[in-house]
């Protein structure tokens, strides 16, 4: 689990030397725990607290209580599809296909719809984990483990897809462990960007890890945007600054409060936001955090929840929603895990006053059913997307259902 | 079952089950899916196996068994009598047969535990995180299998194919779980498991 190379301009501080040595000297101690476990104090090794799987079968609607969805007046929720197991990213195609990536299967969906009837095809099969979609100017772009690729003209051969062509390749050489499944999102510049998480709970990241990375799609050149990001698998660019923002899981283990998974803007290329030294902007890990300052790094713009898990993330740019919706931005929460009393599992929508400043309020609600249970909650928000038509699409990867937020005038 | 238990062929397993016939009225009163009766043919009535080697099904959290068909079908588990019997399995019959024999009622076990591995046994589930994940009762949970009570053999063959990387995890947990397991640890553990009675109700 340790990281094989270093990030090369972090020089090896006392704490990490001795974080090195306490592993070797545990060479013979008993198995070593599961990567989720990673980063536990002594006092939590007897915790319960355990991450959930989705059901990689799917659930029938019908059998969840689909009627306990909440959303605002004047605002309706229904099924929209499913039998799409493990749905995550979402992109819409020119003549309307919406395409689905999966994380923990094989699969790349497309839902069409032919006559009254909606379906679910599964266009890919066999990929590494393809989390991340994008479609552009009738190319669908995938992001797979270790890969993006691109197949051109899809949308007009859903039964007889193209053949994969490579955007990059290699971008997962050491097979890390931890966070190595990619978000995918379009860049305002035609760059396609994507997230190299944490190789882990709290590790010192290796090259390129702990990055928003980006490759121009007629070169195949990567660079590195930002860093200090543990895992980001949601972002989208403002639709008047152009600016990149995004969301980020925050390290667990640190308690039921802190810290915060957070939201970020991206003033400039090149930018630090603290990860594994600072979190949330305020606060110094307890090991990595040894002998730095926060003052090094970007804030957050804004404090999500402590372990909500954000995901998905867009920018409302639709003209079905009241016009105080324009630009505001909606952000799935497909957690807590790490927390005795759980929290999360809603579609939060972040709207800003005159001065810019964030507020955030939940907006689809009704998949957490019990904070106390495990499981707590039946469903899991994993990604948004605004429609053509301006109503938005919720993914919910634990029962591969997507859901349909819409707005009728009173 | 990677492997330790012997390939009887499909045929031989369809004959089986249609030489089951005379349970079938019992079973479809019992609300049983028809395509259940091609796996109580090993897996035992209700999914209560008898063979050291086949897992008992009964009681299991339904979303353990639904995950286990999906890795069969989708090549990542691969075994000779399960492998063609999931690859034709839909998504909705996982469902339905996982939900089928997550509501059976698991019988006793017939495995005792060696006196000298109780307390052994449980020292190496807790060293080793068992319990962690399959819950202090060992009773499991979601998509993590009971192991209270599970067939012995089955067990053992389980852990020897987590530790020497040949048996799939959906996860990774069971594959550092098992990292350091000695041959003596494994049939420890699996004799103290397979020895506990899991709750009938």
């Amino acid at each position: 689990m340790l990281p094989v190379s270093f990030r090369p301009l972090v020089s090896l501080s006392s704490a990490l030397v001795c974080v090195l040595i306490a592993h070797a000297a545990q060479a013979q101690a008993p198995a070593p725990p599961p990567s989720w476990q990673q980063g536990r104090s002594a006092e939590q090794e007897k915790s319960t607290l355990h991450p959930f799987a989705i059901e990689v079968t799917g659930k029938s609607a019908k059998l969840l209580p689909v009627d306990k969805l909440k959303v605002p007046a004047g605002f309706k929720v229904d099924v929209w599809a499913e039998g799409a197991p493990g749905a995550r990213s979402m992109a819409q195609g020119d003549k309307g296909t919406v395409f689905v990536g999966t994380r923990q299967l094989k699969d790349v969906y497309a839902v069409v719809d032919r006559g009254d009837k909606r379906e679910v095809k599964t266009i890919l099969k066999g990929l590494d984990s393809p989390n991340g979609i994008v479609f552009s100017k009738g190319t669908l772009y995938v992001a797979e483990r270790h890969r993006i690729t691109r197949y051109d003209g899809i949308e007009g051969s859903l039964d007889n897809p193209p053949q994969a062509k490579v955007v990059v390749d290699g971008l997962d050489p050491q097979k890390q462990p931890g966070h190595f499944w990619k978000y995918l999102a379009l860049g305002p510049d035609g760059k396609l960007y994507y997230n190299v998480g944490a190789p882990g709970n709290i590790v010192m990241p290796a090259y390129f890890q702990a990055t928003i990375s980006r490759v121009d799609p007629k070169t195949g050149v990567v660079e590195e945007y930002v860093q200090g990001v543990r895992n980001s698998v949601g972002f989208d660019w403002h639709p008047k600054t152009k600016e990149l923002w995004f969301t980020n899981h925050a390290r667990d283990w640190l308690g039921d409060d802190s810290p915060n998974d957070t939201l970020h803007r991206v003033a400039k290329k090149g930018t630090h936001f603290g990860y594994p030294f600072c979190h949330q902007g305020d606060t110094l890990d307890p090991e990595f955090g040894k002998n730095r300052s926060c003052a090094e790094f970007t804030p957050p713009t804004l404090k999500l929840g402590a372990h909500i898990a954000p995901i998905g993330m867009r920018f409302y740019t639709g003209k079905m929603f009241p016009a105080e919706y324009q630009n505001n931005i909606f952000i799935a929460f497909r957690g807590s895990w790490n927390r005795t009393i759980k929290q999360g599992y809603n579609v939060t929508r972040v709207s800003f006053d005159e001065k810019g400043k964030p507020k955030m309020e939940p907006f689809l609600t009704g998949f957490l059913q019990d904070e106390k249970a495990d499981p707590p909650m039946w469903g899991r928000p994993a990604d948004v997307m605004v429609m053509r038509d301006g109503s938005l699409l919720v993914s919910d990867d634990h029962n591969g259902i997507i859901y349909r937020v819409s707005y009728a005038k009173k | 079952m990677s492997g330790s238990s012997g390939y009887k062929g499909a045929a031989a397993m369809f004959a089986a089950a249609l030489s089951f016939y005379p349970a079938c009225s019992a079973l479809a009163a019992d609300g049983a899916p028809r395509k259940a009766q091609a796996c109580v043919t090993c897996h035992g009535p209700g999914g209560n196996s008898t063979d050291p080697a086949m897992p008992s099904l009964a009681g299991q959290p339904a979303q353990s068994i639904s995950l286990q068909l999906f890795m069969f079908r989708e090549g990542n588990r691969k075994d000779p009598q399960m492998s063609p019997m999931a690859s034709g399995l839909s998504n909705a019959d996982m469902n339905e047969l996982a939900a089928y024999f997550s509501r059976q009622k698991p019988a006793a076990p017939s495995h005792r535990t060696a006196p000298e591995n109780t307390a052994a046994g449980r020292r190496l589930a807790e060293q080793h995180h068992c319990v962690q994940c399959h819950g202090p009762a060992l009773l499991g949970l979601q998509h993590i299998p009971r192991l209270a009570g599970q067939q012995f053999v089955y067990l053992r063959t389980q852990l020897r194919g987590f530790r020497a990387r040949t048996r799939a995890d959906f996860d990774g947990n069971m594959t550092a779980a098992a990292e350091l397991l000695s041959e003596k640890d494994i049939e420890i553990l699996a004799d103290y498991l397979s020895g506990l009675t899991p709750p009938r109700d």
